[in-house]
Parts: C-alpha cells; structure tokens; sequence
C-alpha cells in the first residue's frame, strides 16, 4: 500500500485516475450500530443534531476503515423541510429510519418554500457535512447523497398516485419534476460548496420493476441529464431494484458513475455500458454485513469485481445492525482483491 | 343475443377494461351482468380477474410496469365494488377462501406492493383485514389472534425496514404457529424469508402479483372442474 489517503484514493478514483487499490466507500447511508453504540448515541438521535450526525459518520467510518464517511441517513430532509412533517420513532424498539406521516394528494398542490435550507433539518446536514469537513476533510472523503426528482416526488405526493397521473395527468408531474430539478442543482451545488467531495444522485423510484423503460427514457432521463450538465464531477447516478433493461439508458445521463444493486447483471451491464465509464455496486447490503459467513463474504466481493466494477460498494444503504467482523471482513476483502487494474481505472 | 351469447360479451368487456384501465366499460358491463341477472361470481373470476391475470402476464413480458398495474386495479375495483356486494354464498359453495391480515410494517410508509396483493385476496375471494401501512409490529399479532386468519402477509419496501418482519413472524408463530406467513417487498430474498422463519415470499411487487394471479389461475382451474 502506498502513503495515498483515503481522500486521495476515493477522488483519484473518481477522476479515473490510478489508485493503489480500491476504496471502500458507498454513495449511500452507511452508518452503523456497533459505531453508534461505542459513542452511546441511540439510533433515532443520530438524525437530529449536525453533532450527532457527523460523530455517528466518522465513527463508523473509522471503526471499519472506510476511505468516506456519509450523511445524512435517511431520506426525510427535504419533504420535512417543505413542511410534512417527520416520524422519528424515537420510542419504538429496535432499527427504524424517518419518514414522513402524510403527503401532498397531488403534484399541483406542491409548495416548496424559498427558504427550505433554513427549516426543519437542513441546518443539521449542512452542519454535519461542515463538521465532517473540519474534522476529517484532509483524510478522508466526504459524500452526501439527494434523492432523484422522481424519487423526490414520490416523498411528497404519493407514488401510486405520481405513477398513474404520470400516465393520465402527465403534464402535472412535468411541473413538480421540473421545480425540483432546479431544486436538485442548486442544492447538490450548495453541498459540494459546504464541503462535500462527492453527491450521489439516488433515483430509485424509476428502476424497471416500478416504471417503463419507456417512462424512464421520456420523463425521467432528460431530468437527468439536466442535473448532471449543471454539476461539477464527480456526478454519480444510482438506481437499485431492475436495472438491466434501463442500463443503456441510465449511460446516457450525463453521469460519470453508474451505480446499481445487487439486481443487476454487471457483467452484462459493464460488457453493454463500455470501460468509459465508472461503474460501482453491488453487494447486498443487508445480507452480507448482518448474516454471511466469511466464506460468503470473500465470494460476494470477488464476483463484484470479477464483473467489472470499479468500486465496490452496497447496492443500498448498508443495514446498520453489522456484525463487527463481517464489516470489516467486507472493507478487508475490498482492498485485497481490488489491488488489480478495473475496466476504467489503473493501478499503482 | 342469446344469455351465453351475453355472457360471453359481459365476460369480455370487463376482462378487457381491465386490462385497457378502461373504468367506464368495467362499471357499464358490471351493472348489465346485475340488470341481465348474469352470475355474479363469474363475471368476477371470469371476467375482472381474467383481465387481471392477462394484466399480470403483461407485466411479466414487461410490457405492463407498475402504473400500468395500479391503472388496471382502479379498473378491477370499479367492477369490484358494484359487483361483490351481490354474490351470493351458494356461488362460492366450498372453492377455496380464508381470511388474510396484511399491512406494510413499522417504518415502511411504501404501500403500492401491498394495495395489489390485497386486491387480488379481495377478487379471490378472501376475507382482507388491512392494516394499512407504518403498522405497529404487535397489531399483526393483535389483528390474527382476533380475527382467526389463516394468513398473515407481511410487506416491505426497504431493507431499513424489514427487519420488522422477523420480529412479527417470531411474534406470530409463539403465539399460533399454523399461521401462514407470507413476505413481500423489494429487498426480501427467499433466503431471506427462510432466515425469517416465514412460509411464503414473493421477491417483489410483481413477483407477489405474479405469485397471487397464480393462486387465481389455480382457483379458476378449480371451479372449472
């Protein structure tokens, strides 16, 4: 191993430049319980102070040697902020994320006020990404993440609803994607200026097992590429669920990575996509670090990189509840076997 | 026309306003097997559930994605609610039918996988007892326990979610452990269910649609018979 830091290791790579093995990192929330536990902060305050958030990042980042650490964890921010409301479950027992108690009945009836930076958590975020700047900006890399207009919409009017007026009443979810895809660059902008390395763009809501890749092709990916046209690299799309028939499609965005989850067929995803561009994923990021044997985890992580990913990482967010030694094993195996060359990017 | 020949036409209209999301046909030929004295229950299995099974095909091919799914449900409904409150027992006679609880688990505010596998308990006949979604873990326990349902149908769209069900399934199975649990949602595995200790599992919205079409299709073969 070389004297690279993990910053360097995680920008190097995402400016497909030579590494000396592969980072371990994710572009989603990755926080654990083993590293909350440690700080004795429960679960459900990990959400809501920017101390809270940042301590609970780099712990786990540092407990399991991560090359990023990540925030926020859960995808309530901005509906909260836009005045829905949020359910902590700060009494219920066990593992629960927020989400949000009621919606907008239509895309029409959509208010997002001028001054959302200001309200409910998003001076938390922000604050969380300055701390992280602070304290490990030299480092380590720093990610946050922004759910994609459709995914976005789907927190703010209901997705059965969205999916059919996006059929009969199409022309009012234009409108809302629309507003939100201004919102997105700004906010993915602001981000990187507070401190962020990297944002990833997290479009689940538009895999093919919930939308055509007709759909996709017309109201989804022109979004896309307005986003990733107005952002600075690195501009990452992640998509989970159905993948492979939106591959090609998901290429043509403007990103400079794709990322998938473990639904995809990488190896046909890479052989279609080419080696031009950055493509990470896709272990299971409940079963391998909550349940797998070491045996399981040193197979998982080989297939990945045998398919042709340039970074390994969890399809989704990793389930916090690790085990100790899984995680690590995975970080482990990560940095063993990615010491060889990948399709777009060299080595040391 | 003839009755068969009506029936014949009736059967179609419905099967294929559902498929087409074509709710005015659904309600004009609901209402006309009511005028014309048509037998409920097979304008329900025959014709709205046809259409569904064809819908469920379609989305198998992907051809039909998941708004298409919602739009041909709205359709179903339609015919569903002028149609189900006038069959009568006879008709069901001794085909296959039970009770289910379903509900999207603690945490989980995602309920579109949940409202269609509810739908086709409801065209099939059963007795649905939704819970709706974000439900508490013990209302799963509460709802069997008071309503003696043969199936408890656990759903989830997130894998920060799921985890719940385990507690549910150890919750269920203490207290009844005949019950049949079945899981769905897009981050369960049937590894995963078989970690879980359930009985059935579907991998995701449309597998759980693929695998309770099929449960029709076999119900449909059966009455048939």
């Amino acid at each position: 191993m070389t004297d690279m830091t993990s910053r360097e290791r995680v920008l190097k790579l995402f400016a497909r430049e030579p590494v000396d093995t592969m980072p371990c990192f994710s572009g989603q929330g990755m926080v654990t319980v083993p590293a909350i536990d440690s700080v004795g902060i429960p679960f459900p305050q990990i959400h809501l102070t920017a101390e809270n958030m940042a301590e609970s990042a780099i712990k786990s980042m540092e407990m399991f040697d991560f090359d990023a650490a990540v925030v926020p964890y859960d995808m309530c921010t901005i509906p909260e902020a836009f005045g829905l409301g949020v359910s902590i479950y700060e009494n219920a027992e066990g593992i629960l994320f927020p989400t949000i108690p009621k919606k907008w009945p239509s895309p029409d009836e959509v208010v997002i006020p001028e001054d959302y930076l200001e309200r409910a958590r998003m001076p938390v975020v922000d604050g969380a990404i300055k701390l992280l700047k602070e304290k490990i900006g030299t480092t380590h890399a720093i990610g946050t993440w922004i759910l994609g207009p459709f995914t976005l919409a789907g927190q703010l009017v209901e997705l059965d609803v969205l999916m059919k007026m996006a059929y009969k009443e199409k022309a009012k979810v234009e409108a809302l994607l629309d507003k939100i895809v201004d919102l997105t660059i700004d906010l993915g902008r602001h981000y990187r200026e507070i401190g962020a390395d990297f944002v990833s763009l997290r479009e689940m809501g538009t895999g093919a097992d919930l939308i055509s890749p007709k759909m996709f092709k017309k109201l989804i990916q022109p979004r896309l590429r307005k986003i990733f046209e107005a952002w600075d690299s690195p501009k990452i799309l992640h998509i989970c669920g159905s993948t492979d028939l939106i591959i090609e499609l998901m290429n043509d965005c403007g990103a400079e990575v794709i990322s998938v989850d473990h639904k995809n067929t990488l190896s046909e995803s890479r052989s279609k996509i080419g080696n031009d561009i950055l493509l990470f994923g896709d272990y299971d990021g409940f079963n391998l670090p909550s349940k797998a044997s070491g045996e399981e985890i040193q197979e998982a992580i080989k297939k990945c990189i045998d398919s042709g990913v340039d970074a390994v990482w969890p399809g989704c967010d990793i389930w916090p509840d690790v085990k100790s030694e899984n995680m690590q094993a995975i970080n482990n195996a990560i940095k063993e076997f990615g010491r060889v060359s990948t399709p777009a990017v060299g080595r040391l | 026309m003839g009755k068969e020949e009506l029936r014949e036409e009736l059967l179609k209209q419905l099967h294929e306003g559902v498929v087409e999301f074509e709710e005015d046909q659904v309600k004009e030929a609901a209402q006309r097997v009511l005028d014309e004295g048509l037998n409920v229950y097979d304008a329900v299995m025959n014709g709205l559930a046809a259409g569904m099974q064809e819908v469920g095909e379609l989305y198998d091919q992907h051809e039909y994605f998941v708004p298409e799914l919602l739009m041909a449900a709205d359709a179903l409904y339609v015919g569903l609610d002028i149609l189900r409150p006038h069959i009568k027992m006879e008709d069901l006679g001794d085909k296959p039918k039970g009770q289910v609880v379903i509900g999207t688990v603690q945490g989980d505010v995602h309920d579109i996988g949940k409202n269609i596998i509810k739908m086709m308990f409801d065209v099939a006949g059963f007795t649905v007892h939704d819970l709706g979604r974000d439900v508490p873990l013990e209302k799963f326990v509460e709802e069997q326990l008071n309503t003696d349902s043969e199936i408890v149908a656990l759903s989830a769209m997130m894998t920060t979610t799921m985890m719940g069900m385990e507690k549910v399934i150890k919750m269920i199975k203490e207290k009844n452990p005949n019950v049949a649990i079945m899981l769905g949602g897009a981050p369960v595995t049937s590894d995963t269910a078989d970690l879980f200790g359930a009985d059935g599992y579907a991998e995701s919205a449309g597998n759980a649609v693929q695998e309770a079409i099929k449960m029709i299709g076999r119900l449909r073969e059966m009455q048939a018979k």
